[in-house]
């Protein structure tokens, strides 16, 4: 019924080829505007990075500090950087291989009910806010958490990434990484379990036929096949890794002092957390801008991040179609 | 005669064969093997979690695991041989690493679930928190106002997100522009865009200009900096499913392409941009950072999107996490309930009707 | 094909019971093979002795069975989900499906050649070759030689010798279904089973491809499945002719020595086929 309608709502259409045009310019128009949000992030974030700049120079890029009081203040979001980088270090440490085995139970090993089952359970970790993530870190994990660093800190404690100077071992770098990788987890793993479920079936057959074990075949066969597509997906959780915000918020404590390795000691960064811990403090013009300019530069390197794991992924994907 | 003709005789005799699988059938030795090797490290690992004083995480990570390891392989070795070994190991490890994963997740919905349920009642999802304070028994107040924010918020995004998302894609798919592959490129950078960043760019754009206060409207802009690039991304798979021939069919009526467009493919893709449509909401209904920075918050109900501070679920457990006040915890895990229901519920929604798209 | 047309169709055929195959060492026995899938019965009692160093054909029309039939033989067959089997392959006087013995040796033992060309893309042409020894953990001294020997074998040493490091998907599709003989041979297999190796291939790959056959038959075993008749005639020894009517099982309705099959079929059917009356 509605099909005729349509036909004959079409037949009597006169050909306007002004309407056409409209159309086309509208849509294209509108179809401009991811480009122009990219595009005034950057200009509007990076103009606030400007007087930052002019004020503090290249140190807020280089030192770590966060003392306003002073004259001039100081201010530097090093620390900052480097704790982003580190917390996601310590969370792909622990998702890689966690994301690894489950997409290879999921494609190799599990009967086809339980995979479908394990495929929603991914579907459904990776659809969890991350402030509920950041509300069971903060009263269920950290417990847990801290009995694993004191046990780690009394029997490692010489490795010197396992010290612990102050006996607090709440807000560390350690539970903050492992909490990203609860994030990153769904990510890698159905990217992987998507490239790896895609090893051609002769591939496959040919191991077989060649005496192959599981081990050899995914050693030899379906990791290097899938192995772009995989650091894609690692690539892809690393953005959202950088970027997270809220649950890191929850379960680490800033501090403006850069903490390299000591991943058991309470005290590390984040950017993006210190822009939500900061803000609500935050009212004079320098300090938002501050804030404003670490944005900028947390923008800047997801934006890296994720231009280069869309590019891995969609050329490994071209390759292998 | 010496080639061999079929043998009707026998071949009627072997009709009575029955389908066999003859590669599930196991030595008893493998069988043992597994048995002893499941059975054997459990039991030694139960020994040292109840009857001695070594912490759990040790007996798991420095006893069982590779005692698991260990037995696996030796039955492995014993009933298949030196191949057999590796494959044990990615046995083990893989199925060990399956359940740190469901662990985690068990773990989240099961506490969700039990401190959850503590807060919520008729109250708690009818009232607001006006007269309420941190310390305010847990009979009283609740998140009605801002399951109502949030909402406002989801609305106005969808209000932007939609139509823009929906544009793009009908741009990569129907008017197949000179610049297709650089709008696809920059809606993928989009999405990569933290959400903190989305919202301080809207509360540079309108809250330091002075253009307007913290409010819905704002939130609601930053959502849908979030939301458009799903929006988008789906739409246009959604779009590309559609056959060439209902395009060409339209044309040749003489129908002009924004007719055929929005008359002919834009229905017949409905279910699916319906679908690309709940997903964005999914995507973005928990963020909560953009919210701290542009909505702030309200213990009233507000109405009005673009005057006021407004609640909202995520800002509304993001202010009551690490209160001292454990009443006031128990409020954030039962508003942290029906944060996960909504999103779950959307989420069913997607399913339901991307099935019926797939068949 | 209802019983009773069974029993027509077979109404006043003679029936031997052993064929010219009855004197000799025996590499491979398939006896009262019948093939499931889920639960449709897809072949139906199939016995075939294979002489050692000997090339038999199996022909028949598409959807009977043929290409079902090898994988059994080398135990590829239980790898899709649904299958099921009853009857036994004897390997060494052995069945190759008794519970105490394990596929990936079986495996190794009976090599298999595809259809389609599968070199490993992410290897080189020397890293293909050699990928069995590192798939099945097999220990075998001079790398070198192995690639020399069986790329030779394969017939296509002299077009690869000089480029042994490059990406095996560089070759054409003919030197690529070479490269995999080749490395079926590096594990040293007893029985080649090959499931229409020239079919996705030009008729010169073709003609190399049998000439390595030819040479190949003189160590080992080999089975082929082929729809090409005069492939058949070329290549082998002793045919096996599947046939199967619609929806029903395949069956094997003749074998024997490649020369009278192809010369003095006993079986109205087979005489049809053979000529390219049918199928």
């Amino acid at each position: 019924m509605a099909g005729t309608e349509v036909m004959r709502d079409l037949q009597s259409a006169a050909t306007s080829h002004r309407g056409d045009r409209i159309f086309n310019r509208t849509i294209t128009a509108l179809a401009f505007t991811a480009l122009a949000v990219l595009a005034g992030i950057t200009v509007f974030l990076g103009a606030q990075a400007v007087p930052v700049f002019q004020t503090l120079g290249i140190s807020y890029l280089t030192t770590t500090a966060w003392d306003l009081t002073t004259t001039p203040p100081q201010a530097g979001i090093f620390g900052m950087l480097y704790g982003s980088v580190l917390l996601s270090v310590i969370g792909l440490v622990i998702a890689i291989p966690a994301a690894l085995l489950l997409a290879i139970f999921m494609v190799f090993l599990a009967p086809p009910a339980l995979a479908k089952v394990l495929t929603n359970v991914v579907d459904l970790m990776a659809a969890i806010p991350s402030v509920i993530i950041g509300l069971w870190a903060f009263y269920i994990l950290n417990p847990v958490a801290e009995e694993w660093e004191i046990l780690l800190n009394q029997y490692l404690g010489f490795i010197p990434i396992f010290q612990n100077n102050s006996g607090n071992f709440l807000g560390t770098p350690f539970i903050a990484g492992f909490v990203l990788a609860i994030m990153m987890i769904p990510i890698i793993t159905a990217v992987s379990r998507e490239v790896l479920a895609r090893t051609p079936p002769e591939l496959i057959n040919a191991s077989e036929s060649l005496g192959g074990s599981l081990w050899t075949m995914l050693r030899y066969v379906a990791l290097p096949y899938g192995r772009g597509g995989i650091v894609g997906g690692i690539m892809l959780g690393l953005g959202r890794a950088l970027g997270e915000t809220i649950a890191i918020f929850f379960v680490l404590k800033i501090v403006f002092d850069t903490n390299w390795y000591q991943i058991i000691e309470s005290g590390g960064g984040s950017v993006a957390s210190l822009i939500v811990s900061k803000f609500g403090e935050a009212s004079a013009g320098l300090e938002i801008q501050l804030l404003l300019a670490a944005g900028f530069f947390l923008f800047v390197l997801t934006l890296i991040v994720n231009v280069i794991a869309n590019l891995i992924v969609s050329r490994t994907g071209r390759l292998q179609r | 005669m010496t080639t061999m003709l079929f043998d009707s005789e026998k071949i009627q005799s072997l009709r009575t064969q029955e389908p066999q699988h003859p590669w599930r059938r196991r030595t008893p030795k493998f069988t043992w093997s597994v048995a002893l090797a499941v059975v054997i490290p459990a039991l030694i690992a139960g020994y040292f979690l109840f009857a001695t004083a070594i912490p759990d995480p040790i007996v798991i990570i420095i006893i069982y695991l590779p005692l698991q390891l260990l037995a696996a392989g030796v039955a492995a070795a014993v009933s298949k041989g030196k191949n057999g070994v590796a494959d044990a190991f990615i046995y083990v490890l893989a199925i060990g690493g399956s359940i740190f994963s469901l662990v985690i997740l068990i773990s989240l919905i099961v506490t969700l679930f039990i401190n959850g349920l503590k807060a919520v009642s008729v109250s708690f999802l009818t009232q607001n928190n006006f007269y309420i304070s941190p310390s305010t028994s847990l009979e009283y107040g609740g998140v009605a106002h801002a399951v109502l924010g949030t909402l406002l918020i989801v609305f106005i995004s969808m209000l932007v997100a939609i139509p823009v998302g929906i544009a793009t894609a009908i741009y990569v798919t129907e008017v197949r522009g000179r610049a297709v592959p650089y709008v696809r490129f920059f809606v993928q950078a989009m999405s990569g865009v933290p959400s903190v960043v989305a919202g301080l760019f809207i509360l540079t754009v309108l809250i330091l200009t002075g253009a307007m206060g913290p409010s819905a409207f704002a939130g609601g802009l930053a959502y849908a900096i979030l939301m458009l690039p799903t929006v988008a991304r789906t739409a246009e798979e959604v779009l590309r499913l559609i056959p060439e021939d209902l395009r060409t069919g339209a044309l040749a009526l003489g129908s002009t392409r924004a007719r055929t467009v929005l008359q002919v493919v834009l229905p017949a893709a409905k279910t699916g941009i319906v679908t690309a449509i709940v997903l964005g909401m999914a995507r973005v209904v928990g963020e909560t950072a953009p919210l701290v920075l542009v909505t702030g918050t309200s213990d009233a109900t507000v109405y009005n999107p673009f005057n006021s501070p407004i609640a909202a679920l995520p800002t509304y457990i993001f202010g009551n996490v690490a209160q001292p006040f454990p009443d006031a915890v128990t409020r954030a895990w039962g508003a942290a309930l029906v944060l996960i229901i909504i999103v779950a519920i959307l989420f069913v929604i997607a399913r339901i009707i991307g099935r019926g798209k797939v068949k | 094909m209802s019983t009773a047309e069974f029993e027509k169709s077979i109404e006043g055929l003679e029936v031997e019971l052993s064929d010219s195959r009855a004197g000799l060492p025996i590499e491979m026995d398939a006896r009262d093979i019948s093939v499931w899938f889920g639960k449709r019965k897809v072949l139906e009692g199939v016995s075939i002795p294979f002489p050692k160093k000997t090339v038999t054909a199996l022909i028949g029309p598409s959807g009977c069975g043929k290409s079902t039939f090898i994988r059994t033989l080398n135990r590829l067959h239980e790898l899709i989900p649904g299958a099921a089997l009853a009857g036994e392959v004897l390997y060494e006087g052995k069945d190759i499906y008794s519970p105490d013995v394990d596929p990936t040796h079986i495996r190794l033992k009976i090599g298999m050649v595809f259809q389609k060309p599968n070199p490993f893309p992410s290897m080189t042409i020397r890293g293909n070759v050699l990928s069995g020894l590192k798939l099945s953990g097999m220990k075998r001294p001079n790398h070198d030689d192995i690639v020399e020997e069986t790329l030779r074998a394969a017939g296509l040493w002299n077009e690869v010798k000089d480029r042994l490091n490059a990406a095996a998907g560089e070759l054409s599709g003919g030197q690529q279904q070479r490269l995999v003989i080749a490395r079926a041979l590096a594990v040293q297999p007893h029985v080649l089973l090959m499931d229409e190796p020239c079919s996705a291939l030009d008729p010169a790959s073709t003609l190399k491809i049998e000439e390595t056959i030819r040479e190949l038959s003189k160590e080992i075993t080999i089975i082929i499945v082929t729809h090409n008749m005069q492939q058949a005639v070329r290549v082998s020894d002793y045919t096996a002719f599947f046939l199967a009517a619609e929806n029903e099982p395949g069956y094997v309705v003749e074998q024997g020595p490649t020369t009278d099959i192809f010369g003095n079929p006993r079986d109205q059917r087979t005489l049809d086929y053979v000529n390219g009356r049918f199928g």
